[in-house]
């Protein structure tokens, strides 16, 4: 390896990437769109608020003291159903997912410990609420049961009795958690491994296609020194991506992630992984078409079954078990454990397990790889 | 074959591939400083001999030597002092010539003067252009600039001017005998046979994995090609030969017989007209003094001299070669 020819052949690298635009595209702003789309869909306000229509049929003093309980802590917004409109017809017409009915005969509530109840029965319902709901709604589900729970604590108040049991959520991690702090390491792991694998496939199969592998081996360049020089260009673009990629979840997000030795780590480990990975599948893409058709089939199952967009968790057992035989998975485990949890310990797991296939992909992409190739003649 | 005076060696050169011998026992040598083609059909093991000698292929068996050095051992110093236009070249799209040519002289830790190889080829004008705007022919003499920026003593040239059109292909000509005047050995692949018999010291013509013959382009054409080559159109020299008797006609019909009675072979060619092969000027004026007095009435002739082409037609027994100029006289 001579580092002069490595230096020149890095240069090489830099220049025609960014002259490229659909390079610069796919390496640096297709990730961070991904980051604003769904960081825009799955980050919502702290407080919950849901659209409640309300068919209030008995305007009493009662029925406005549960809709002011419902209002209540910013849960539901009321919006008022006419009375004399049937409310299951209307739900259906008006395409309401859920429909709250408030009936017209309300009797009086009784005061806890009063007498007038009787021992032996149970005290009748005075209120019977209705809501109607449309199944078809994956939302309506939680509606319901955030229901539930403030028509509970309605209930609970009218009858003065403070609560026995009281539940207060903390927290495994030192911060606040959502669904983006979750997905951003996933992008970067992601963004970084297509960069690697379809830069190394693509340029191999571009190189080989365009002969200029041929002039390359008459010359002092090494393979040994194009692979230096490959894995060196994909740092920068690696450092490039996730600086990008961080930065823009923080500006729009506010997401903050621990950023420490880790990072650069896991992320020079993974490039060498799929730098390997993609000299091995080189066979199998002669030509720059075939190279794409290839990184994609490879790639796909990866992200989807690697836990870049959802946990692994959520899948089941098998897909679960799969998972776990891809360096993705390790490289998505440790990024969290480190930017996320703080957790050295499964940091390191996951890093030494990458650095396994690091050093087996690499090893056996150099071995499969030939220049100047004996294979035609 | 003294080594000394020899750019290149090969001995008994063999290259197997699975059962096909690609390459089969094949020797010459090429003096420094002159040009040599090697010439040979698609498939005759051209390239792969090339690329042996060029290091980038192992041979099976027998000896290379470049510059006195054997390819086998001594890869890297072979590599350093000689220069390859691969078959095909190309280079990186986004890359301006100028870069480009930095690039390869930077590979090989040379100090050349880019402008002047830039000068040299012609590509001043086109210096900062990226390589993939290029035409056909700039982009062969970007690949002979960039063969060039190790100030190389031996330069491999495989097919240069495959592709390009008759300008381009006169301007790599002139690059080349550029070459040549500043004492560089040139080794030159090609399938044009122009090419070779203007440009080439020494031809060898390979075919079948062998080296059916090899000398200067005028030996081999006076040892292997057999005749001159005579042409007849009958008619009279005056137009409208449509409005002429009969007995024109029948006059003409008898023109071969004529020539065969002198002992010549006539052959009939599709447009009408005949030919003759012949061994001297002289038998021209036989063949047209006896027309003449048969009253046969001679409209053009053509004496062609005996070329590459034929030779290598008739060494490789392919009928298919390319030509320069695509009529160029095709034997039967």
């Amino acid at each position: 390896m001579t580092p002069r020819i490595v230096t020149a052949t890095l240069a090489v690298r830099v220049r025609s990437f960014y002259r490229e635009r659909s390079t610069v595209f796919f390496t640096l702003a297709f990730p961070v769109i991904l980051v604003l789309v769904f960081g825009t869909i799955f980050t919502r306000p702290e407080h919950l608020n849901f659209d409640l229509p309300v068919q209030d049929n008995s305007r009493s003093s009662l029925s406005a003291g549960l809709l002011a309980g419902l209002v209540q802590g910013d849960a539901f917004s009321i919006t008022h159903v006419p009375t004399d409109v049937d409310a299951t017809a209307y739900a259906r017409e008006h395409k309401l997912t859920l429909l709250l009915v408030i009936p017209g005969e309300l009797g009086v509530p009784q005061v806890a410990g009063a007498p007038g109840g009787d021992g032996d029965t149970p005290p009748a319902v005075l209120a019977p609420l209705t809501c109607i709901f449309d199944p078809s709604s994956t939302s309506v589900n939680t509606k319901i049961q955030l229901l539930e729970v403030v028509v509970a604590r309605i209930n609970q108040e009218l009858a003065g009795v403070p609560p026995v049991f009281t539940l207060t959520p903390v927290s495994i991690l030192p911060d606040r958690y959502r669904f983006i702090e979750f997905f951003v390491p996933g992008i970067i792991a992601m963004a970084i491994m297509t960069s690697s694998l379809s830069n190394a496939l693509n340029m191999n199969a571009e190189l080989r296609q365009k002969g200029i592998i041929r002039k390359l081996a008459t010359t002092p360049v090494t393979q040994a020194d194009w692979l230096v020089s490959s894995i060196l260009y994909q740092l920068i673009l690696g450092a490039l991506s996730t600086a990008v990629i961080l930065l823009v979840a923080y500006v729009a997000f506010d997401v903050r992630l621990r950023l420490d030795a880790w990072l650069p780590i896991i992320v020079a480990l993974e490039i060498v992984t799929f730098v390997g990975i993609g000299m091995l599948l080189t066979p199998f893409a002669r030509e720059a078409e075939s190279a794409s058709a290839v990184t994609n089939a490879f790639l796909f199952p990866m992200m989807f079954l690697s836990g870049t967009f959802f946990p692994v968790e959520m899948m089941p057992g098998f897909l679960q078990a799969f998972a776990k035989v891809l360096p993705l998975y390790y490289v998505n485990e440790a990024l969290r454990a480190a930017m996320i949890f703080a957790d050295g310990t499964g940091a390191l797991r996951s890093v030494g397990i990458i650095a396994a296939f690091a050093v087996a992909a690499f090893v056996a992409g150099t071995r499969k790889t030939r220049w100047g190739g004996e294979e035609g003649a | 074959m003294s080594s000394s005076a020899s750019a290149i060696v090969v001995e008994r050169l063999c290259k197997r591939y699975g059962t096909l011998l690609a390459v089969d026992d094949v020797s010459f040598a090429v003096t420094k400083g002159e040009l040599f083609a090697f010439l040979g059909p698609n498939g005759a093991g051209k390239t792969t001999t090339v690329e042996v000698i060029e290091t980038s292929r192992a041979a099976t068996s027998g000896r290379v030597l470049v510059l006195g050095m054997d390819v086998a051992q001594r890869k890297s110093e072979i590599v350093r002092r000689i220069g390859v236009l691969p078959q095909g070249f190309s280079s990186f799209d986004r890359l301006t010539v100028r870069e480009t040519l930095h690039y390869y002289a930077r590979v090989f830790g040379s100090r050349v003067d880019i402008n002047a190889l830039m000068d040299l080829t012609d590509l001043r004008g086109k210096a900062d252009a990226q390589f993939k705007t290029l035409s056909g022919g700039l982009k062969q003499r970007v690949g002979i600039a960039a063969a060039l920026v190790n100030d190389p003593e031996v330069v491999f040239l495989d097919e240069p001017t495959t592709g390009l059109d008759p300008h381009a292909r006169r301007e790599v000509w002139e690059a080349l005998k550029g070459l040549k005047a500043r004492g560089k050995t040139i080794f030159l692949t090609t399938h044009y046979m122009e090419e070779a018999e203007i440009l080439a010291d020494t031809v060898a013509i390979i075919a079948k994995g062998r080296i059916a013959a090899i000398g200067s382009p005028a030996s081999l054409t006076e040892m292997h090609a057999d005749h001159l080559r005579l042409t007849l159109r009958m008619g009279p020299a005056e137009s409208d030969a449509e409005g002429r008797g009969d007995g024109d006609g029948q006059r003409r019909a008898v023109a071969p017989e004529v020539v065969r009675m002198l002992g010549f072979h006539p052959t009939a060619a599709p447009d009408g007209a005949i030919c003759v092969p012949i061994d001297s000027a002289e038998d021209v004026h036989r063949i047209l003094a006896k027309l003449h007095a048969a009253g046969v009435g001679v409209r053009d002739i053509d004496v062609r001299k005996p070329n590459l082409e034929e030779v290598f037609l008739k060494l490789t027994g392919e009928p298919e070669v390319a030509t320069v100029n695509g009529a160029g006289g095709r034997a039967t």
